[in-house]
């Protein structure tokens, strides 16, 4: 093997196991946000409940060490957090966009107050215990496929096999034909006999949960360590991969590959050294996202039909 | 109120003290009122450009970007115009109506995109326009690290030269003539609204879409010139902070601003001239909250969080009554039945 190629394969290798690590947490807030969207309701407070999930499972592996347990109180956060959220979607009937989008500055505010309360002001901020990519046997050894599929951590295929079980529960299930019933004529789901709001209750605290886990995600198998500016945006981008995968987990399960991809290669093209300015390649998904829900390619024909409606029974 | 009492108990502080502390500095001093009225202007004016776009109907959430590209292409002019320069300087009676116009255009363009998104190909602009805050602050950040870096540590660029700078007005303060732009421009959107037949036009469209299109408005004009004005004062927002604050470009010079003109909008329930009022008590309690970090050592994100949930009563006590009460924000100048239906 010659030098270049040898360089290349490495490039490639690197950029594909990124690829797939950097999609993860959003590919699992995109999974329970397609729950919340079947259902009727765009939780745009996906955003605030990662940031609390993150702090909630770096919090609590700092004082327990514990990471599984750190995993389910930030799921258990994400739950509580998207109470209040379903109360304002779905009892009080708010805007979604603006319960959803003023929830997300409270969730900041919070993260931030706790986490000063806890740690006090230090500067050096503490990093703790995470996943560790799994060493499979003979599979992980295999060239190019076995550090890229085989090397990941147990978050990641925890995730791919949620997205399977979402596909299950969504379109072979007799819950998830009602969940979207409720999203798609929740007038006509109302006299089957199924009860609308409990419904989007559902979608919008299955969302959260997975939006909690998915900061714990991010926490506890990539960054290691909590900052404010840690989501910075993953929530929204996880809401384009909703749309860009048609509302079909396993469609969005590739469109999150998609974007970690394009994530991914922003950060191999840095460590490579290139002329071109960091942050035009930063801009990548968000430019991706943007173009992918443009309506360029469709879309609207496929979206819940009542999405953003809330539903007044007569 | 009585949950952020709590908070404040939690941090070992009195809650009277700390909220004479949040009020105390920003209404009852002459420099702290000063203060106010500098974070007044951008709220305002952000504040306006959602009640413009969200009353046609286009669900606007980027103003955070519309202030930067606003910003930036006004220090740009700013820097362009500087002594010295190719242009040379040119007398503030001409630089400030082009300095307006400039920030107005690309806060404008740089919304009318999304528009034009929506408008064209039914793209989905909530999610577009937050998304397009992250590459206005991309191309911010390229811009004071590349091409408009001054030699320094900081990504920042040169002050602007002083010609450029919004007069102060209240003499001892920093206060500054953006606040009086903000004044104008919320008249100026009061009377698009309600007395002009655009204004009414666009009202119908953010009503009822179908409506509007049966009595022969063209709906995607109508969207995408909301989206240009919303934009745009979002941009003139960009326009006061650069040129009336800080007097150069920075990095994070938006700080959440885009976001918190929205919330402003919404609790002064999309009325343009409700808005200078209630924008003046938050830009307040900004500067109010960091007096309060400096005296109680609370941390001012408690702020954040005492606004969230103030905007979260609000609309459920709202949601909840259900038309049954006509909350006037001002007794004497009650808006047209037309305006409170539309808020809802």
């Amino acid at each position: 093997m010659s030098g270049q190629q040898f360089a290349l394969t490495a490039f490639v290798v690197t950029w594909l196991t990124a690829s797939l690590r950097l999609a993860g947490p959003v590919l699992l807030a995109a999974l329970g946000e397609t729950f919340a969207e079947q259902s009727g309701v765009l939780n745009i407070g996906i955003e605030g409940t990662i940031l609390l999930g993150a702090l909630t499972s770096f919090l609590v592996t700092l004082y327990t060490g514990m990471i599984w347990v750190s995993l389910l109180a930030a799921v258990v956060v994400g739950i509580a957090a998207n109470l209040l959220l379903a109360w304002m979607y779905v009892t009080v009937r708010a805007s979604q966009v603006v319960a959803g989008l003023v929830f997300n500055v409270l969730a900041l505010g919070v993260a931030s107050a706790v986490y000063r309360k806890a740690l006090g002001d230090s500067a050096v901020p503490e990093s703790i215990a995470m996943f560790q990519p799994l060493h499979i046997p003979f599979f992980g050894k295999l060239p190019v496929i076995g550090p890229v599929l085989f090397g990941q951590t147990i978050l990641f295929y925890l995730t791919i096999a949620l997205a399977f079980a979402s596909n299950f529960v969504l379109f072979r299930t007799n819950f998830g034909l009602a969940l979207r019933a409720s999203g798609e004529n929740p007038a006509a789901a109302d006299s089957a006999g199924i009860s609308v709001s409990r419904m989007r209750y559902a979608g919008t605290l299955i969302s959260g949960a997975a939006a909690g886990m998915a900061g714990g995600y991010l926490v506890l198998a990539q960054v290691g360590l909590f900052r404010e500016s840690i989501v910075s945006g993953q929530g929204f981008i996880a809401l384009g991969i909703v749309i860009f995968g048609r509302w079909h987990p396993l469609k969005a399960t590739v469109a999150a590959m998609v974007f970690g991809a394009c994530d991914a290669l922003q950060l191999s093209l840095q460590i490579f050294g290139t002329h071109v300015p960091p942050q035009l390649l930063l801009a990548l998904p968000y430019i991706v996202t943007i173009l992918a829900i443009s309506g360029l390619f469709g879309g609207k024909a496929v979206q819940p039909a009542a999405l953003m409606t809330p539903y007044v029974k007569d | 109120m009585l949950v952020t009492s709590i908070l404040f108990l939690a941090y070992g502080a009195s809650p009277l003290q700390a909220y004479f502390a949040l009020f105390h500095e920003p209404f009852a001093t002459l420099r702290g009122f000063g203060y106010s009225l500098v974070r007044t202007s951008p709220l305002a004016l952000i504040a306006l450009g959602t009640i413009v776009s969200w009353r046609s109907g286009f669900a606007y959430l980027g103003f955070e970007g519309c202030f930067i590209i606003g910003a930036s292409a006004t220090a740009w002019l700013a820097l362009l115009t500087a002594p010295g320069t190719r242009l040379g300087p040119i007398p503030f009676s001409l630089f400030l109506p082009l300095a307006i116009l400039f920030g107005f255009a690309a806060g404008g363009v740089w919304a009318g995109l999304v528009g034009l998104m929506r408008a064209r190909l039914g793209g989905n602009e909530v999610l577009i326009s937050l998304m397009s805050n992250y590459i206005a602050v991309f191309i911010l950040q390229y811009l004071v690290s590349g091409p408009m870096r001054a030699p320094g540590s900081l990504p920042e660029t040169r002050l602007l030269p002083r010609g450029t700078w919004l007069p102060f007005i209240l003499p001892g303060t920093r206060a500054h003539a953006g606040i009086l732009i903000a004044i104008a421009a919320a008249i100026l959107v009061w009377m698009l609204l309600q007395k002009m037949p655009l204004g009414y036009e666009l009202i119908v469209t953010g009503f009822n879409a179908a409506a509007a299109r049966y009595a022969g408005i063209d709906v995607g004009r109508r969207i995408l010139l909301a989206a240009f004005f919303a934009g745009g004062l979002g941009g003139l927002a960009g326009m006061a902070e650069v040129l009336g604050s800080q007097h150069r470009l920075m990095d994070g010079i938006s700080g959440g601003v885009g976001f918190v003109g929205i919330v402003v909008a919404l609790l002064a329930r999309l009325n343009p001239i409700a808005v200078i009022p209630t924008a003046l008590l938050y830009g307040g309690m900004s500067v109010g909250a960091d007096a309060m970090q400096r005296r109680a050592d609370i941390p001012s994100s408690i702020t954040f969080i005492l606004q969230s949930l103030t905007v979260l009563l609000v609309l459920a006590f709202d949601a909840l009554r259900y038309y049954k009460i006509n909350l006037h924000v001002f007794p004497g100048r009650t808006p047209p039945p037309a305006a409170q239906e539309v808020s809802k």
